[in-house]
């Protein structure tokens, strides 16, 4: 029998990067809420020192700082004919939990996505006619727009410290940046990180083929940096150990470095650890969440009354947690009705392999996540498709984030996997090899879903999320175009030998491909097809709240984070300045 | 703070007189003859620092990038022949055993120690040792040893990164540790390097 | 145009440094009265050879050509046997540098598959197994201890039927015979063959390329082989050096202060 808590105001479920700010917004706002983290609480001190943390096999080969996968994994198949069975070891992507969640090991790599990209299926349709898109496809609308977003979009940038360089400026070109933005109305809080060799290298040919290269925006900072929390940050050092890894010298934007200590002063916030959320409870008319259900590290039952329950987890947890709690009609791919599952989608990753003779030297090990140098000549619809036979795109970077070499030992095709020969090319290559990343939309199909597991659960006996996924051919045929002039601009960088690698389907579960995984519980204007409003409120249980990427009707071109960050800002208005005030329907069903 | 000073005894009474190379004759009138440094604050241990650190110190010193006016003139006085048999000299000299121990309290052991291997969440300070290399040994082409260098001279210098006198630190990444340390933290820290016998020079 | 690591250094001034260096004992010290000047003293090892030059570029320690054998904990002699020359087949010596056995990659192994790893850390191990499609990858109910211990098994007795044990064959025999398991559709008493080859292959690079705390990469051979600086990594000022290599020896987690690695096989492969 669950013992029943004191009543608060809001419950978040989940303390990661979305969590942390919208507590700490409600929290100063006067209310009394609740977070509860299944993961422990760390900080830079002591958890995420050096020289410790700068352990390849613990933290990039085992994965030490991601979801506990013997307790809760997630299965997969890539058609509904399959049998979905349980990915063993995480590989293709790597959840987080903890304290800060997936934030703390991110590799801070902050976009922005296009004014494009919010209203996709209308402007595709305006720009390309109704026939063009392959019928399978579930292209949809946010119900947001770019506008909308941008002064959130700016304030989280500023609570980051992201470094960049802005390309538009309230509408004018600016030098440097990238002029396919959309209009910011401001530069980014400190300038763009130093060039990595490669990136340089990308640059001068990218230019050289007309096309317009910009330093990737990083949330690993240029230079120290005070934010509007009056928490402060440190430069980046180049040490090459981001993505999985936590950043020692406070110069990763993670909760712990923007928000947390803001959070955890308040005292209108209790921070609950160790507690794994089973469900979001419905009162009888199932039309009202009176709390949730939560199982301790000692296994004790608890429900947390609340009047307000958001649940901030990752995407695909988000997803479960609807489905768990039964809010909202799950999709079935048979009929095509319901909408919890429906706009799975993913990140369509490519790669270019630039060889260069032993007399350049690249050292990739000196690196941030995001020390890149990239174009969006071929992202999003910045190019013109027709008769091209696919939308989206990709952006294509010099973006060298690590030289770890347990992982990354390139070698061109040929060389043996093992062996002598194998062990000469890792010799010659290693320090003299430039990898692009094309980094590539995803469209959502009628055919990819979520649902939950029939056979497979947890450790606490829940069924577990089983997701539905392979490539649309949409995005096969994107890669392929995009790789093309990926190798163009290798070859314009004078490399010996060039290689691209279009990605290819199936999709595995075997080979890391970005930690995007997004759709799910998609925001629209029409609830047939969406799980939540514009304002990530939930059509049918009116006082949850759902954030996270699991939003997203379809990924753009970019990583999610950034866009995430916006909406969370965005959300936190409407919880402010409407919902609470007066709680209900925000859009009428 | 008291302070117990280690005498160096010399076995060769010629090596105590000659100067091993004429060059670093200037350098053995204040650093002492074998490098040691001498405990006022302003003199460090040279003896086994890094060779690249050393030549980027003397090459800032020459331009004005750091701040000395002592330095600053025999640093210009420097060709680059000179400069590189300097600190190559330097740099190849054995870590003597710390001139100076500071008798620091419990506590302080603690907190220098803490300060070193982990860092302060509370003053969002990461460990020293993180870019200052195992037991503060120094990083290659990245940061100096700390290890047995002089407390009253790393003070001075953790003082000037605070106040704004010294800014040649790469990114600020020297000014941002230093403005969030009080003076107990820099007392603890810098008796706890001092204490620590390096062994190796900073150069692996 | 290389970047200026170490000072140019005449011969002259190397001869008169390394002599002065020799002459000058440097764990001499007279103490009026403090205990903790003679501890430091003691701890401070006297040389017997001039230090090395303050080039950041330090001299290859030379890998014992015989390396002293690992205590082996997990693997029995006749596993060892089959470990040892099929790990060095996977990673041989060569010009390039050392192989798999004078790196420690078998040492490794033991240590990993005789501890939390083997016994199945990180792995989801509910069934039902069901085998699926190469997108859903491993679907055995296995650990990696219980993989290779059966695998293993399974090849000794194979080979013993056959001829010569692994360890007495050619190294072109030795290569035929990875060959057929990496390429095999057979199973070793339940293990496919592929699957136990992938893993070999996988944790013979961890053992190569992971941080020398973990038993491999002894001597930090792979990481210098390549010119991967290894754990302290500060860059911000070399990034600016476009072109130019980057030298200085490799470092590990697991050192101190005078270059000595500690070896913790035993970190977990989580975190709290």
């Amino acid at each position: 029998m669950a013992q029943r808590l004191k009543e608060v105001d809001v419950v978040v479920i989940g303390v990661g990067m979305v969590g942390s700010i919208l507590a700490k917004e409600l929290a100063a706002a006067g209310y009394k809420v609740v977070g509860l983290e299944r993961g422990t609480t760390r900080f830079t001190v002591p958890e995420f020192q050096s020289p410790g943390i700068h352990d390849e096999l613990r933290f990039d080969v085992r994965k030490a700082l991601m979801q506990d996968n013997t307790r809760e994994p997630v299965t997969f198949r890539n058609h509904s004919s399959e049998t979905g069975l349980p990915i063993r070891r995480w590989e293709s992507f790597l959840p987080g939990t903890g304290l800060g969640g997936s934030m703390v090991h991110w590799n801070g790599q902050t976009f922005r996505f296009q004014a494009n990209d919010f209203e996709l299926a209308t402007r595709t349709r305006e720009r390309y006619g109704k026939g063009f898109l392959d019928p399978d496809l579930t292209l949809q609308d946010w119900g947001v727009t770019y506008d909308e977003l941008e002064p959130h979009y700016d304030r989280f940038e500023y609570l980051l410290g992201t470094s960049g360089k802005a390309g538009n400026l309230k509408g004018q070109i600016q030098p440097g940046g990238d002029p396919h933005e959309s209009p910011r109305s401001r530069d980014y809080p400190t300038p763009p990180q130093k060039e990595h060799y490669s990136g340089a290298l990308f640059r001068k040919a990218a230019s050289s083929l007309g096309h317009h290269p910009f330093p990737q925006p990083s949330s690993n900072l240029s230079q120290p940096y005070t934010n509007p929390e009056g928490l402060k940050m440190n430069t980046c050092v180049f040490c090459g150990f981001c993505e999985r890894y936590a950043c020692e010298h406070y110069a990763k934007s993670t909760p712990q470095t923007f928000i947390l200590p803001v959070l955890l002063a308040n005292p209108n916030f209790e921070l609950r650890t160790g507690c794994q959320v089973q469900r979001i409870n419905l009162d009888s008319s199932k039309k009202r969440a009176t709390g949730v259900t939560y199982i301790d590290n000692a296994g004790r039952e608890l429900e947390q009354p609340a009047s307000l329950v958001i649940t901030c987890l990752f995407a695909i947890n988000n997803i479960r947690m609807l489905l768990l709690s039964g809010i909202g009609k799950p999709y079935d791919p048979a009929t095509g009705k319901g909408v919890v599952g429906r706009n799975y989608a993913y990140q369509t990753m490519s790669t270019v392999a630039s060889f260069f003779d032993e007399d350049v030297i690249i050292n990739p090990f000196m690196a941030s996540g995001a020390s890149g140098t990239m174009i969006n000549d071929f992202a999003g619809d910045n190019f013109d498709h027709s008769g091209l036979g696919f939308v989206g795109g990709a952006f294509i970077g010099a973006v060298n984030t690590n030289g770890r070499p347990i992982q990354y030992h390139p070698t061109p095709p040929g060389t043996p996997t093992w062996g002598k020969g194998w062990k000469d090319a890792v010799v010659k290559h290693y320090n003299h090899t430039v990898m692009f990343s094309l980094h590539g939309s995803s469209v959502s199909q009628r055919q990819n879903y979520a649902d939950l597991d029939p056979t497979y659960k947890d450790a606490w006996g829940q069924p577990l999320l089983r997701i539905t996924f392979d490539f649309p051919k949409n995005d096969l045929k994107m890669a392929e175009y995009v790789t093309a002039r990926g190798v163009e601009i290798g070859k314009a960088m004078g490399a010996k030998q060039v290689v691209g690698s279009p990605r290819k389907g199936p999709y595995t579960t075997q080979q890391y491909q970005t930690t995007h995984n997004t759709g799910g519980t998609v925001m629209g204007n029409d609830p047939s097809t969406s799980v939540v409003n514009r304002y990530l409120q939930s059509w049918d249980v009116p006082n949850v709240f759902v954030i996270g990427a699991s939003a997203y009707p379809q990924n753009a071109s970019w990583n999610p984070t950034g866009t995430l960050g916006a909406l969370t800002y965005w959300v936190a208005d409407a919880l402010k300045s409407k919902y609470l005030k007066s709680p209900g329907h925000l859009v009428s069903p | 703070m008291k302070y117990v000073l280690a005498t160096l005894i010399l076995l060769s009474a010629s090596v105590a007189r000659a100067a091993p190379l004429p060059e670093v004759a200037t350098c053995q009138a204040c650093h002492g003859v074998h490098g040691e440094g001498v405990v006022d604050g302003g003199k460090p241990r040279l003896a086994g620092q890094s060779a690249h650190y050393l030549d980027k110190q003397l090459r800032d010193f020459a331009s004005g990038a750091r701040d000395n006016a002592i330095m600053g003139a025999i640093a210009k006085g420097l060709n680059d022949q000179t400069r590189s048999k300097v600190v190559a000299f330097y740099a190849s000299l054995p870590v003597p055993v710390p001139l100076e121990h500071a008798s620091a309290t419990a506590a302080q052991a603690e907190r220098g120690h803490q300060l070193a291997i982990e860092g302060a969440e509370g003053k969002r300070v990461q460990a020293c040792n993180n870019c200052h290399g195992p037991d503060g040994s120094g990083v290659a082409l990245s940061a100096p040893a700390l290890a047995g260098q002089l407390a009253t001279y790393l003070a001075a210098q953790l003082k000037l990164w605070q106040q704004g006198g010294r800014k040649n630190d790469a990114g600020n990444l020297m000014s941002s540790v230093a403005s969030k340390l009080d003076d107990a933290d820099i007392a603890a820290v810098t008796s706890y390097y001092a204490g620590l016998s390096a062994s190796t020079p900073a150069s692996h | 145009m290389k970047l200026p690591t170490s000072p140019h250094v005449t011969r002259r001034s190397f001869v008169v440094s390394a002599g002065v260096a020799t002459v000058v004992p440097p764990a001499v010290a007279l103490v009026a009265g403090s205990a903790g000047a003679a501890a430091a003293a003691a701890h401070h090892p006297a040389r017997s050879s001039p230090p090395a030059l303050a080039s950041a570029a330090a001299p290859v320690p030379p890998v014992s050509s015989t390396p002293e054998r690992p205590v082996y904990l997990f693997f029995n002699t006749a596993e060892v046997q089959f470990i040892e020359a099929a790990c060095e087949r996977l990673i041989p010596a060569d010009d390039a540098g050392a192989g798999a056995l004078a790196a420690g990659v078998p040492n490794y192994l033991d240590k990993q598959l005789g501890g939390a790893w083997g016994a199945g850390e990180r792995l989801y191990r509910s069934g039902p197994w069901i085998q699926g499609s190469p997108s859903q990858g491993y679907q055995l109910p296995f650990t990696p201890a219980e993989l290779f211990r059966t695998a293993l098994r399974a090849i000794n007795s194979d080979l013993a039927r056959q001829g010569p044990p692994f360890s007495e064959l050619s190294a072109d025999a030795q290569d035929g015979y990875l060959k057929s398991l990496e390429k095999g559709s057979h199973d070793l008493d339940g293990v496919p063959a592929a699957v136990f080859f992938d893993m070999l292959l996988k944790m013979s690079i961890e053992g190569f390329f992971s941080d020398p705390v973990y038993g491999g990469n002894r001597d930090m051979v792979a990481w210098r082989m390549i010119g991967f600086p290894g754990a302290y990594a500060d860059y911000y000022e070399a990034i600016d050096h476009h072109g130019v290599k980057f030298e200085r020896a490799p470092m590990s987690i697991g050192e101190d202060g005078q270059g000595h690695v500690h070896v913790h096989p035993e970190i977990p492969a989580s975190v709290g």
